[in-house]
């Protein structure tokens, strides 16, 4: 991740476009010389090509001012499946292992940027959007759905009540947001100020919010679209029991790595390799919560500690690897030829989407006294949307089979759009704004020079 | 024992080999080669304890892959300098001799032994195995002179020309791992000669390492440093892998090529050298455990002769050295005995042959290797010392016993 406005010569810009280029064509020249391969050379070689080609185009782009995610997500678009084929479906899904780690370094460093004193300064506020985006959106994209039935075949033999249903969960899906997406951008733009702090609290904390929500929704709606099922608490109580114990795990997680931190302090990668791995399989086994467990590992190690400075900084190193390869690899997964078919759709019930959430931001914003700038912008960080809508859409098309596989499709092409133009806009928000760092990163270069040869150092 | 599991043994080797080495120099903890870790993966291996299940090893294969490029990147990265200076031409001329020298000697040997013992093998397999055993016997780890010098506060030239030598040896077996990947080619569309595979080996090592060279050396942020690092590493291991070709051989001419044309060489070999042992322990676990001395008939007869080659050859190296270099003449022949010790190159390549080669060639490659660096584990820093304190170079004040007194 680099510095959002630095300059460079246009011998630069064309060194990285020629290698980007050769680097497609050398890679295409590999699959077809060995069309047939070994599954996991596979992996490795899209790991390595998505790093590369992801860094490289996102530093194109940033020539007209996209972020970096942009190019990531571009990166793995251009190479997945649909386009040059240089990724085969195989090693995309294998990629989705990588992207457990990803996501536990990402919900710890989300997590880790909540600060109980900007909480609690930001409280009214918080609030107050939390109200306004549940509702306004959950009714607005709700009844949007519905109202779009002619144009989604899949709707077509539900009766109006099992409509009212689908269109719930289409509504409460609307809600959740991005969490990965707003970290990345702050992790690129470094940036500092109200709309910065109140996006990423109200996206870190809406996650709990929306795994209550579609737990309520699914209690409700169930019986709407089934009529032989009944009206059951169970899988409240079971979300209840989850979030508790992902809460209760998160922070003893938490403590121990404020403890390890302090005391030991070394090799911060290793572990959280091994956590991201290790223990997210076991919360899997446990059917517990990782993301939730995660991040409230980070906001203890934050609030319980003073080691929260040297964890973000740790998880920081990381970025470079961790965002490219989770952003390329969703850009791998977008479904081009099912986006070509249903865009029309998809894009109305995007724009009602964003409709609705700015909506929601200005009237929460009027209400709780928000700074001019949160009034303005503090809807565009809302917009990206993946992770948990994902998780979702699964538990959709496992449990109504009769319209999952259409359900699936269109939250597939939402979540395609909002992912690209989600981060777009927060990036913009937050160049006009102000609040996007201008000074440079450190460079290599200046590594070098404070890097003294081993020899001087030895003698 | 489950996959997940064996990930978090090797984390936690990976963790635990992190403090064992500290930038550029070895603590005094643990052996120098690191074979105790060799041992330790052959006694949970599928042959002793079974802890760790062939079924399971194999899934650890992409990751065995990437760790054995990664070393080799890392020794690419650094090749050729010693404490932070450039080897002279001429010493890596020398060590390029003394590496062939070995190599052809000890592959020589089981060339000419394995139609006696197995008459049977394939001409194709005797090459393969000869010369895998012979690139896996030729090196001297750096690893095991530099824990003499540090250990013992050896300074003097013959520490000097030792350690030179060690640090530029490696780029002989790894070019010759290169050429035996190619005798039994993968399936291409488009058919290509032996020489033709060599060349993209080491082609795609040199292409992928102008690319990191030249986004490194532009205005690339350190952040963004690993992100490149990795990427080139894997995409190189990848495409090697993919054509089935060595990608110990392509991950080297990457770091080689890294380190000769980055402007930044300097703070790449600071960012990569406190990775190598972190690697190397879960690496050396792995290919302990890969052993296999049941593979074949003939494997212990193979093991043995490659030993006594290598012996032979270091022995004749030592008596050639003291005769050449007028400073090494009080160190006497015995100083060949010093040059034994070996470790993760030899090592890597037999996993490298192991995990290419599923049959007899690549488990007789891996347990001479194996069998080779064990022996010289006992026998290398032991001779070593003696011949440098018979040089005048080590004091009789005891060794500095402990990670500080080396660091000291």
């Amino acid at each position: 991740m680099s510095a959002p406005s630095a300059p460079k010569e246009f011998l630069t810009r064309a060194v990285q476009l020629f290698v980007l280029v050769s680097l497609f064509v050398v890679l295409l020249a590999a699959t077809r010389v060995v069309p047939v391969l070994d599954s996991r050379a596979g992996t490795i070689t899209a790991i390595g090509f998505l790093l590369i080609t992801g860094t490289l185009t996102s530093e194109l782009v940033e020539v007209v001012g996209l972020p970096h995610l942009s190019g990531y997500l571009l990166a793995g678009v251009l190479a997945g499946p649909h386009v040059f084929h240089i990724i085969e479906h195989k090693a995309v899904e294998d990629l989705s292992t990588v992207n457990a780690l990803a996501l536990a370094l990402i919900a710890m460093e989300g997590g880790a940027q909540l600060r109980v004193e900007a909480i609690q300064k930001g409280l009214r506020g918080l609030g107050y959007a939390t109200l306004a985006q549940t509702t306004i959106v959950l009714l607005i994209s709700g009844a949007v759905f519905a109202a779009a039935r002619p144009l989604l075949p899949f709707l077509a033999p539900l009766s109006p009540l099992a409509l009212a249903g689908v269109a719930l969960i289409w509504g409460a899906l609307s809600v959740s947001r991005s969490p990965s997406a707003t970290l990345g951008i702050l992790s690129q733009t470094r940036a500092s100020g109200p709309i910065a702090q109140s996006t990423v609290t109200f996206v870190m904390s809406s996650n709990v919010v929306v795994a209550v929500l579609v737990a309520a929704v699914f209690v409700v709606a169930r019986p709407m679209i089934d009529p032989s099922a009944s009206l059951s608490l169970r899988e409240v109580k079971r979300l209840g029991y989850d979030l508790l114990a992902s809460v209760a795990i998160g922070t003893t997680l938490g403590l121990v790595l404020a403890a390890y931190i302090r005391v030991v302090g070394k090799q911060l990668i290793l572990v959280f390799v091994a956590l991201g791995f290790g223990l997210t399989a076991m919360l899997h086994y446990l059917r517990f919560d990782p993301l939730l467990t995660f991040m409230v590992a980070g906001f203890t190690v934050q609030n319980l500690s003073r080691q929260g400075p040297r964890l973000l900084e740790s998880i920081a190193h990381t970025g470079s690897v961790v965002y490219v390869v989770f952003f390329a690899t969703a850009g791998a997964h977008v479904d081009l030829p099912l986006l070509r078919e249903l865009w029309p759709v998809a894009l109305l019930l995007c724009g009602a989407r964003a409709g609705s959430t700015w909506l929601a931001s200005r009237v929460a914003s009027r209400a709780a006294g928000d700074p001019p700038a949160v009034r303005t912008w503090g809807w565009s960080g809302l917009v990206a949307q993946a992770g948990l809508t994902l998780g979702v859409m699964t538990v959709v098309e496992r449990d109504f089979p009769s319209f999952g596989a259409g359900f699936r499709a269109l939250v597939l092409s939402t979540v395609a759009i909002n992912e690209l133009a989600g981060p777009v806009l927060f990036k913009l928000a937050l160049d006009r704004s102000g609040e996007s760092a201008t000074g440079p990163h450190p460079s290599l270069s200046s590594l070098s020079e404070r890097c003294a040869p081993p020899s001087s150092a030895e003698s | 024992m489950s996959a997940i599991w064996v990930l978090m043994g090797l984390l936690l080797l990976s963790y635990l080999g992190s403090f064992l080495f500290g930038s550029h120099r070895i603590r005094g903890i643990g052996l120098p080669s690191g074979a105790e870790y060799v041992v330790l993966g052959y006694v949970v291996g599928p042959d002793v304890l079974g802890m760790l299940e062939r079924t399971t090893l194999h899934d650890f294969d992409p990751i065995a892959h990437v760790a054995l490029g990664w070393l080799m990147f890392v020794v690419g990265a650094t090749y050729g300098t010693t404490r932070g200076r450039r080897v002279p031409g001429r010493r890596l001329v020398v060590g390029w001799i003394v590496t062939l020298f070995t190599g052809v000697l000890v592959g020589g040997a089981v060339w000419l032994l394995l139609p006696l013992v197995a008459a049977s093998l394939r001409p194709v397999d005797r090459v393969l195995i000869a010369g895998g055993v012979g690139a896996a016997g030729a090196e001297t780890t750096r690893y095991a002179v530099r824990w003499v010098v540090e250990r013992h506060h050896a300074a003097g030239p013959v520490s000097e020309l030792i350690g030179e030598l060690a640090e530029g040896d490696d780029l002989v077996p790894l070019l010759a791992v290169a050429a035996f990947f190619t005798i039994r080619p993968a399936d291409l569309v488009v058919p290509v000669s032996q020489a033709g595979l060599v060349g993209i080996t080491i082609g795609v090592g040199v292409l992928l390492g102008a690319v990191a060279a030249a986004l490194l050396g532009r205005t690339f942020r350190i952040a963004e440093t690993w992100g490149v690092l990795i990427g080139v590493l894997l995409l190189a291991v990848g495409i090697a892998e993919r054509l089935e070709l060595a990608t110990v051989s392509t991950s080297f001419v990457l770091g080689a090529t890294l380190s000769r044309l980055c402007p930044h060489r300097d703070a790449v070999a600071a960012i990569l050298a406190p990775t190598e042992r972190p690697v190397m322990l879960p690496a050396l676990l792995l290919a302990g455990a890969h052993i296999d001395f049941g593979a074949a008939p003939y494997l212990p007869a193979v093991v043995a002769l490659a030993l006594a080659a290598r012996v032979a050859g270091k022995a004749l190296v030592g008596l050639g050295l003291s005769r050449v270099f007028r400073a090494a003449r009080p160190a006497g022949p015995r100083l060949g005995l010093g040059l034994l010790p070996a470790g993760a190159l030899s090592m890597s390549v037999g996993l490298a042959f192991a995990l290419r080669f599923r049959d007899a060639a690549g488990a007789v490659v891996l347990a001479s290797s194996a069998v080779i660096t064990l022996f010289g584990e006992f026998v290398g820093p032991v001779s070593l010392r003696s011949a440098l304190a018979r040089a005048g170079e080590i004091s009789d004040e005891a060794p500095a016993s402990s990670a500080r007194g080396a660091e000291a």
